[in-house]
């Protein structure tokens, strides 16, 4: 008799449109979808990590098919070879300056990228310069442990790019009109066949410097340890043109 | 009557207030405008029938500004406001405030109430309220909730009313106003001063409340109040005065005060304006912090909740008492009445960060610690609104991070509520307990 008595009085009806109503304290969020907020900074760190991993499988792809038994011998074909796929890859990635030095320290320090095979990575470093949007790039590398080789290939004209720490053999090579600028000391065959552009090194540089340069201009804030074979150029070694001048013998240490 | 005219017109009085009236700079921003606080909050309460404590340093226009405020809205010459203020002292009495015997008719032996001015007119000020000693604060304390006046077993209800008591800073004379009053006020704010180049212009103008004298008008008022007729027909004759007060007004001053039934007008309208679903959120977020105690099933002010509870990193760690059930009802009603104001269609999450420390200031006791780690702190606003406007940012931030976890939340629960087979979301804030103590109580 209680319930029909309550029923009656409408004293407790949740549903019913008389009496009283047990209100929900929610009602008018009933409707409310949630769509998931994506706070800005989750957004960029978000997409930071996509281009990496555009960026990361290039590189493997690169040592797929370039360095297969993890060995890349530095060859005038594999060069050029290997720098056309890492230009395949790397034209169909949408990235910035910033992404190519975190790609260096990638290199190093995470276990995505398990093996750093300094002419194969420097090449293809060589190839996201210069096929980025920016025309100044800085590579902050001096934390880098490893010196890579190759930086700089084929920099083209209109791009400036600075790294700095210290860079490797083969620095600069090819060069095709760029200005390239290392902070520190770079090694033996910088600058070979380069044709035009400049490079400056702040700090010294190794044997075979400008071996067979056509054009261009190499300045150099230390000390030359060799000049290589120029067929054409200027070589200034702080401040003093030591290319053309007094002949100094190739690969002389001095 | 064009959309919108009412605002407008309430905006004509606040400008007009601020460029001839009380000088004052702005010091609070809502919807990329700059305000003064006390002028309108003061509005609001005039508006919103609402109660409003007004803090400040003697002689910076507190009671001048509620004086213009009120003349403004329910169209009152000021002289009859003068007559009608209770000062608070020591010596007030009951038949000063609210009424006294008709002494004629006593002495007759019949018993009659006549009704103080301060009891019956809608506007009604208190003056020093915290002078007043607080055993006979509490006498004011059914009048100024309900509008009910009581004496030698008469009673009157004034259906339209509104309350602004001022207070100076803590000195010698002054009595703290007891917790029950301080709750009963919707808002505090501070009257602030002007600065000195304002401050120098006050003092060269003449007075300047003559604008809003009428001598004719002021003896007709109180001849009407003071008369043996009863209350509900007096109401009337006095509104037809007002009126004409207000028609005089509009003619020498070129703004139009708020008639009895535009007021009406204009509260149906903000009544009907409601929060959105960020502000209705947020406002719950802020009162779970306001409330919620892990251990104690709430915020009470005798117990002290533990060190090391999970929820430390909230507000409700950092006070001691709860947050009453007045406190959500003037949040909501001056919000509704900014957003009106502002004409916007809803209330959103600004019109409620905009308000709530003005009606959280006064309620909150925080912890010792707190007050003793703040106090120092820069800042341009009185201490207690000082913390209550660092408490509503705060939660704001947090609510930027979880709006929507939380509203889903909130979302779930209506589904739950309704009888969905469904778990209660998780989440670190006390509302989410909030909920599933809801949902609890619902279940069993």
């Amino acid at each position: 008799m209680k319930t029909s008595l309550s029923q009656k009085k409408g004293l407790i009806n949740s549903t019913g449109k008389e009496g009283w109503v047990i209100r929900n304290p929610f009602e008018e969020f009933k409707t409310f979808t949630f769509q998931k907020a994506d706070i800005p900074l989750d957004q960029i760190i978000q997409s930071a990590e996509v281009v990496m991993d555009q960026i990361r499988r290039g590189y493997e792809k690169l040592l797929e098919e370039e360095a297969k038994e993890l060995v890349w011998m530095v060859q005038y074909n594999t060069i050029i070879k290997a720098y056309e796929v890492a230009e395949n890859h790397v034209r169909e990635i949408d990235y910035s300056a910033e992404d190519i030095e975190d790609f260096c320290f990638a290199l190093e320090n995470t276990q995505k990228i398990p093996y750093l095979i300094p002419g194969p990575a420097g090449l293809y470093i060589s190839a996201l310069c210069n096929y980025a949007k920016e025309e100044e790039i800085l590579l902050k590398l001096s934390e880098l442990k490893t010196e890579i080789n190759l930086i700089g290939f084929r920099l083209p004209k209109g791009k400036r790019l600075v790294i700095e720490g210290d860079a490797g053999d083969f620095t600069g090579i090819g060069l095709e009109g760029g200005e390239l600028v290392v902070e520190g000391n770079t090694k033996n065959w910088t600058g070979a066949g380069m044709r035009s552009g400049k490079i400056l090194v702040k700090k010294n540089i190794g044997l075979h410097t400008g071996e067979w340069m056509m054009g261009g201009e190499i300045y150099v804030g230390g000390r030359i340890r060799g000049l290589g074979n120029i067929v054409e150029g200027k070589v200034f070694e702080r401040d003093k043109l030591v290319y053309p001048g007094k002949a100094r013998h190739p690969n002389l240490y001095y | 009557m064009k959309k919108n005219a009412y605002q407008k017109q309430v905006m004509e009085i606040y400008e007009f207030i601020n460029e001839h009236l009380y000088f004052n700079r702005p010091d609070v921003e809502a919807k990329g405008e700059r305000y003064n606080s006390a002028t309108l909050l003061s509005l609001l309460t005039g508006l919103q029938k609402g109660k409003e404590l007004i803090i400040g340093e003697p002689g910076l226009g507190k009671t001048t500004s509620a004086e213009f405020v009120c003349s403004l809205i329910y169209q009152f010459p000021l002289g009859v406001i003068w007559g009608s203020e209770v000062s608070g002292h020591p010596e007030q009495t009951e038949e000063k405030i609210v009424g006294r015997p008709d002494l004629g008719k006593l002495n007759r032996g019949e018993e009659d109430v006549v009704w103080s001015n301060f009891s019956q007119i809608p506007v009604k000020i208190v003056d020093e309220i915290n002078r007043l000693p607080e055993t006979k604060q509490s006498m004011i304390l059914d009048g100024v909730d309900r509008g009910n006046w009581e004496y030698l077993n008469e009673m009157i209800i004034n259906e339209e009313y509104c309350l602004f008591a001022t207070a100076n800073y803590q000195d010698g004379g002054t009595n703290t106003i007891i917790a029950p009053l301080v709750d009963r006020f919707d808002v505090m704010v501070e009257s602030r001063y002007p600065g000195a180049n304002l401050s120098f212009l006050i003092g060269k103008a003449n007075r300047k409340d003559h604008v809003l004298r009428h001598t004719r008008y002021e003896k007709e008022l109180h001849r009407i109040l003071s008369s043996k007729a009863p209350y509900e027909k007096k109401i009337p004759k006095v509104e037809e005065v007002c009126n004409a007060f207000g028609e005089y007004v509009y003619e020498t001053l070129g703004i139009k005060p708020l008639q009895k039934g535009e007021r009406d007008q204009m509260r149906a309208e903000m009544d009907e304006i409601e929060f959105d679903l960020d502000a209705s959120a947020f406002t719950r977020m802020l009162l779970a912090e306001l409330s919620f105690c892990e251990r104690y099933g709430q915020k009470r002010s005798l117990e002290n909740c533990e060190e090391g509870c999970h929820y430390t990193g909230y507000l409700c760690h950092e006070i001691k008492n709860c947050a009453s059930n007045r406190l959500p009802t003037s949040v909501k009603q001056y919000a509704q009445a900014l957003a009106w104001l502002l004409e916007d269609s809803k209330v959103d999450i600004e019109h409620v960060k905009m308000v709530f420390p003005y009606a959280l200031a006064h309620r909150i006791q925080w912890k010792d610690e707190i007050l003793s780690q703040k106090e120092r702190s820069k800042r341009d606003d009185p201490f207690p609104i000082f913390l209550a406007k660092e408490a509503v940012r705060t939660v704001s931030q947090r609510y930027r991070e979880q709006s929507e976890h939380l509203k889903d939340a909130l979302g779930v629960g209506s589904k739950i509520f309704q009888g969905g087979t469904l778990e209660p979301l998780e989440g670190d804030h006390p509302l989410y307990a909030e909920i599933k103590k809801d949902l609890d109580t619902r279940r069993t």
